[in-house]
């Protein structure tokens, strides 16, 4: 089984090539791939890059051979001058192309998974999250209706509602938006329909509030046919091979924690608490794997890193032993149940001034890193580009 | 920016004309300004933003987002903007949101000098404020008793490159007692230029501007003290052109614009009660509305926002000087002053801020030997008048600081003067880092800074060449310095005072001087260098442990040339910054290649001898600036590009 964001990609059947492929020459660094046991060719990282600075790169550690390389987009795209753009927001393998979503560059990049040259660009405005299924991609989109708006009074705010857009997997053009929920991130697909976790992060006009639903759109008539309340500031969703579809939400940083909740293809109208604790996550098969801090609506600034980690398997929840010491996870990709990646931002440690304990900060331009936990325990650590945030199989 | 150069060079002896105000007890400086520049009565100004001037200053780094509207902020000595007061006529320029000031909008007109002091000013009567900053620069008014006859006026018409038209004009009128100034300027610019997109040329779009700004000063004597009085008016529309960055040909890069309204109104009072006596009360009320809109119905790749600012401050000082024996002399200065910020921001808490801030400082100058010390306090105290946030508590609302400082001066021989600071100074955190929505932590601890410098001046002259050099070593900590940090949300960080820098650095500057057989016909040529090596030391064992911070060149400096041969006058200058990172992590990726840029002008003034009548001679004045004569193509900050070659046009007449 490859686990990425969707288990689709499992099902995929990797062909054989003759000529060894064109990324063969790139070099980096050598790391201890032995216990990974797992046929995945690549896994991919992508560095998010920080707003503004057009930062965003693409890394993978090339197995078996077990050599991390850095920036393989640049490296291999040298006439792409912009590189690979700002902000890289999501990531996934369909076929043997990466699908790559640049949010403040406005595209999706598709790449070739073998030797990560350009295939194609598609615009889409503020692209997010996406998913597919067998003959489109779907990416969520920040931008909706802002042809509504007009002048400058508040009231023309009341309609900034996101899209979800339909991309044909072969001619890799738009065919077709839906509207959804307030600044949709999550998507995921199962059986015929499309779940949108719509977060409304930006808390605009007129009511200032999080959106707290769940748009269910139909994929053959790509129109929404059902929207569930499940809780504020959606994030990511997930679907397993059950039809048990989970979201994690960010909370409001107050009175509602960030936490992983569930609903059923069968019975959508009734979603369930899993858990608190949800900030980091990823799904592997059909374990959802969940990062959380404790202290994460705290609004001092004492940032005192104790992280819940577990999975979730058909709604039940275990508890994830890892050894997190010293760790600030900002990701978390998983190979298997014993081969776990977290991507992390630049760490600072620091001795507090007022209570004079020694602490840990991380920052959001300077470059990140990538460890690998194996069964719980950390045993290397790359240099990554800046903000590691996303990983896919291949 | 023409003649720029010939200011600075032949007008630093004003330094003691600008300090002396209108008590009679003997004030002498103990540090002189860093670096100044003033112009003399009927002199023609450089036509330019005070911004241009500063770029020129030793130790001094303009933060410049390019174009005529970009924002434009200074470093000085690795210290950040927030730590730089700029005070016009003594009295701060303030923004309590973010502790920045755009240079960029403040014109030279009407101003006499423009100065930059690294240790505490030391001068009588000054407001509590001016011994509280990291860093400051300080605009002076012309003095307006330097009016000559009964009215005099300036039109100066300034056009060029951008599509820029910036005219302005002056009046002065002497009325009774009352000398009155009104100015008018008046800028528009397209703010297009050609810049190299990843190998493409492209041209800079939406980064126009409009902006008007109108000032009235008055000035006279009353109850036998001097006032002032200055009412300002400033209004702006702009474009951000945005950061250059990879962008789907389907979206533009911004649409992002803003529009500002910045009225303000101070002035002042000095009254010498005795000999020995003196005090000065100053005021100041401002209202900054700012409106800014990303226009996402013309940009789909926009964050939705539309917001309103409005910023007031009110402020009062009072300055008391007693001569306690001939050259000693103690003063005592007390500011209050309330800030309020109101916004449309979802979910923002409404700031209002009151600052205490008093300063006792003593002077000792001798002629050889003088010294300077003072204390300076500051306590702000915060409340909220809307808690709609949830999580804010008023609790660590009030926040203070002691900041020393004690200032030496020798004259050991004629040739030769030293002098050396010692100083801590703090700076309060901003609204914005303290409340912005989504980004707030109502613990943070003022910011600190200490420094450490020394001036050594010497002067001689060799042959027909007067030769000044001046090497100033320096040492600046930055600790508890706030940071922006992230979380688990892109939109959402956290600021903490974590952050700790440590600057070591040198200015240097040597100025030649000859006079070519006549009073009006001169040369003269400036050599500038600053070191700064301004090491992060957060955090012990991290990958940025050690390095250079972002944007501050370890070397920089440059070449000033100034020729006046009659009414001719030609300048060129050169400036050399050398390589920088845009990160902490001073590896290949985020290295920024070393630049040069190079200006120079031509000017011309006519005098219409044939018009003399009253007061002033009737001159006229024809200036050409041609700026980044060799077309570089640079960034001071990553992802924003500056213009290529470009020229300036100014006429000016002033009688």
């Amino acid at each position: 089984m490859l686990c990425g964001a969707l288990f689709l990609g499992a099902c995929q059947k990797i062909e054989q090539h003759q000529e060894p492929p064109k990324d063969n020459g790139l070099t980096g660094v050598m790391v201890n791939v032995d216990n990974f046991a797992n046929s995945a060719q690549k896994i991919f990282v992508l560095n998010e890059g920080s707003m503004g600075s057009n930062s965003a790169t693409l890394d993978f550690l090339r197995l078996p051979a077990g050599i991390y390389i850095s920036d393989a987009f640049g490296k291999m795209n040298s006439s792409v001058g912009a590189g690979l753009g700002d902000v890289g927001n999501d990531i996934a393998v369909i076929n043997n192309e990466v699908w790559i979503v640049v949010n403040n560059s406005g595209i999706v990049e598709v790449i070739s998974a073998e030797d990560e040259t350009e295939i194609n660009v598609i615009n889409v405005p503020t692209p997010r999250y996406i998913a597919y299924d067998a003959n489109y991609a779907y990416v969520t989109s920040w931008a909706g209706a802002y042809a509504t708006y007009e002048g400058w009074d508040l009231v023309d705010y009341s309609n900034v509602k996101g899209q979800v857009y339909r991309i044909n997997l072969k001619t890799k053009q738009v065919e077709g938006t839906v509207e959804v929920g307030y600044q949709p991130e999550g998507i995921a697909y199962y059986g015929g329909k499309l779940y949108v976790a719509n977060s409304g992060g930006l808390t605009l006009p007129p009511t200032y509030s999080y959106d707290n639903t769940v748009s269910i759109i139909d994929a053959a008539s790509f129109k929404v046919t059902k929207t569930v309340e499940v809780q504020v500031n959606l994030k990511n969703a997930y679907a397993d091979s059950k039809g048990n579809i989970y979201f994690t939400t960010l909370g409001n940083y107050w009175d509602v924690h960030s936490g992983l909740y569930m609903i059923t293809a069968a019975n959508p109208d009734s979603p369930s608490h899993v858990s608190d604790y949800a900030t980091v996550s990823n799904i592997c098969g059909d374990t959802v794997y969940c990062i959380g801090t404790e202290t994460e609506f705290d609004w001092t600034g004492q940032v005192d890193h104790k992280y819940s980690a577990y999975t979730v398997k058909n709604g039940v929840k275990t508890p994830l032993t890892l050894n997190l010491n010293h760790a600030t996870p900002y990701s978390i990709g998983v190979l298997n149940e014993n081969v776990i990646f977290i991507g992390e931002l630049g760490i600072y440690t620091y001795t507090d001034p007022e209570d004079k304990l020694e602490k840990i900060a991380t920052d959001y331009y300077n470059p990140g890193s990538v460890t690998y936990y194996w069964h719980g325990n950390s045993v290397w650590s790359v240099q990554a580009g800046i903000m590691p945030g996303h990983f896919a199989i291949y | 920016m023409m003649v720029s150069v010939c200011c600075s060079l032949w007008a630093q002896q004003t330094d003691t004309l600008v300090a002396a105000q209108v008590y009679s007890y003997k004030v002498l400086p103990v540090v002189r300004a860093s670096e100044q520049v003033a112009f003399l009565a009927g002199q023609v100004r450089p036509s330019a933003q005070v911004s241009e001037l500063l770029r020129r200053f030793t130790g001094v780094q303009v933060k410049d987002y390019g174009g005529v509207g970009g924002l434009k902020t200074i470093n000085v000595r690795s210290l950040g903007s927030e730590h730089v007061g700029v005070f016009l006529d003594g009295i701060q320029i303030d923004n309590a949101q973010n502790m920045q000031v755009d240079l960029g909008r403040f014109s030279v007109d009407g101003l006499g000098a423009v100065s930059l002091y690294n240790a505490v000013k030391t001068q009588r009567l000054q407001t509590a404020k001016e011994y509280a900053s990291g860093a400051a620069v300080h605009l002076v008014s012309e003095d307006p008793l330097l009016l000559v006859g009964d009215s005099a006026g300036k039109v100066r018409l300034r056009g060029g490159s951008f599509g820029t038209f910036n005219p302005s004009v002056q009046w002065d009128r002497r009325i009774g007692g009352v000398i009155l100034r009104v100015g008018a300027e008046f800028l528009t610019s397209n703010g297009k230029y050609k810049y190299d997109y990843f190998g493409t040329p492209l041209t800079r779009e939406n980064g126009d501007i409009r902006s008007l700004r109108l000032d009235t000063r008055l000035s006279g004597m009353l109850l036998g003290g001097k006032w002032r009085l200055m009412l300002y008016g400033y209004g702006s529309e702009r474009g951000f052109p945005g950061p250059v960055i990879r962008r789907s040909e389907e979206f533009p890069f911004s649409a992002e614009r803003q529009a500002d309204q910045d009225v303000f109104a101070q002035g002042g009072w000095t009254k010498d009660w005795t000999d020995r006596y003196s005090t000065a009360l100053k005021f100041k009320y401002a209202n900054n509305y700012t409106h800014y809109n990303t226009h996402p119905e013309k940009n789909a790749m926009a964050m939705p926002y539309n917001l309103h600012y409005r910023q007031q401050s009110a402020y009062v000082s009072l300055a008391q000087s007693l001569g306690l024996s001939d050259p000693w002399s103690v003063d005592l200065s007390t500011d209050l002053q309330r800030n309020t910020l109101d916004s449309d921001v979802g979910q923002f808490v409404k700031p209002r801020r009151t600052t205490f801030t008093g300063a006792l400082a003593t002077l000792l100058t001798w002629e050889r030997f003088r010294a300077a010390a003072n204390i300076a306090y500051t306590g702000a105290w915060d409340t909220f008048d809307q808690r709609n946030a949830g999580g804010w508590s008023c609790e660590g609302g009030f926040r203070d600081a002691w900041m020393p400082s004690l200032s030496l001066f020798v004259r050991p021989a004629s040739w030769l003067e030293i002098d050396a600071f010692a100083k801590r100074t703090y700076r309060l955190p901003s609204f914005n880092d303290l409340y912005y929505s989504l980004m707030g932590n109502s613990a943070l601890r003022p910011e600190s800074a200490a420094q450490l410098g020394a001036d050594i001046r010497m002067s001689a002259r060799a042959g027909a060449w007067d030769v000044e050099a001046r090497l100033s070593p320096y040492y600046n900590n930055v600790n508890s310095k706030i940071v922006a940090l992230p979380t688990s949300s892109q939109f959402r960080w956290t600021m903490l005072n974590i952050g700790m820098v440590d600057v070591t650095g040198l200015d240097a500057k040597v100025s030649l001087e000859r006079g070519l057989g006549s009073a009006e016909r001169r040369l003269a040529l400036t050599l500038r260098y600053t070191l700064q090596q301004a090491l992060d030391h957060t955090s012990p064992g991290s990958q940025t442990w050690g390095n250079q911070i972002p944007y501050i060149p370890l070397h920089s400096g440059g070449l000033d040339l100034a020729f006046q041969w009659e009414d001719w006058s030609i300048t060129w200058d050169t400036t050399l910054t050398g390589e920088r990172w845009s990160r902490t992590a001073n590896i290949d990726t985020y290295r920024i290649a070393p630049w040069s840029l190079s200006d120079a002008s031509l000017s011309r003034k006519v005098t219409l001898y044939g018009h003399a009548g009253r007061g002033m001679v009737p001159q006229l004045a024809v200036g050409l600036a041609l700026n980044n004569i060799f077309n570089q193509s640079y960034q001071v900050v990553q992802g924003y590009p500056m213009p290529g070659f470009n020229a300036m046009l100014t006429v000016e007449y002033s009688w």
